[in-house]
């Protein structure tokens, strides 16, 4: 799991046949320090992640599969909307 | 998934029975510079991934990696690690009101 934030949308011109009707949004993967991953990600977004949020990812397509059934390839989905973290030893306590 | 261009595609022969009859393309993963740029241009280290909707060359696609890959061949076991989940008609990026990445086609 990891944290990013919500950059963008994306509309499908095709997609597999188990996502019809799903939300994908564009993130940022981002580091402890404040900086983002190099390539944006493409996420499966149930929880109405608004753009800017921060969200938790979770990289494991067990939720996607109990959701949308065995053959899903999807993968990555927003667990979560964060509130607020915490890294006290960075000394930068940042809120979403 | 990241998001990848199609650069064209692989014929394998012979290959692994679990191959034969799919679709591969080559794809070069989008840096979020080039995606916001909206160059069409991907600049990410290139890999290959099957493809069963069908991308053209020059299309944005975004693909899944890891075991996920080969879900849709679910009970059969296949070795794909990178699978075209869905194709890209339109990208909005940054702030909606002025930056609609409109994807070549």
């Amino acid at each position: 799991m990891f944290l990013a934030r919500i950059d963008g949308t994306v509309v499908p011109a095709a997609k597999h046949d188990t996502l019809e009707g799903c939300r994908f949004l564009v993130a940022q993967r981002l580091e402890a320090d404040g900086s983002t991953g190099p390539e944006p990600l493409v996420l499966i977004d149930w929880m109405g992640a608004a753009n800017g949020s921060t969200v938790l990812v979770s990289t494991d397509g067990d939720i996607a599969r109990e959701r949308y059934g065995n053959t899903t390839p999807a993968r990555m989905v927003v667990a979560g909307i964060v509130d607020q973290v915490q890294i006290p030893q960075h000394n930068a306590g940042r809120s979403a | 998934m990241r998001l990848g261009i199609v650069l064209g595609h692989v014929t394998l022969s012979p290959a692994v029975p679990e191959l034969l009859g799919k679709t591969l393309v080559v794809l070069e993963p989008v840096t979020m510079k080039n995606l916001v740029a909206k160059n069409g241009l991907g600049g990410g280290k290139s890999l290959v991934a099957v493809d069963a909707l069908g991308a053209a060359k020059g299309q944005m696609v975004a693909f899944t990696e890891g075991t996920e890959a080969a879900n849709p061949y679910w009970p059969n076991r296949v070795p794909v690690d990178a699978y075209c989940t869905l194709i890209v008609d339109s990208i909005t990026t940054g702030n909606p009101q002025n930056q609609e990445a409109e994807v070549a086609k």
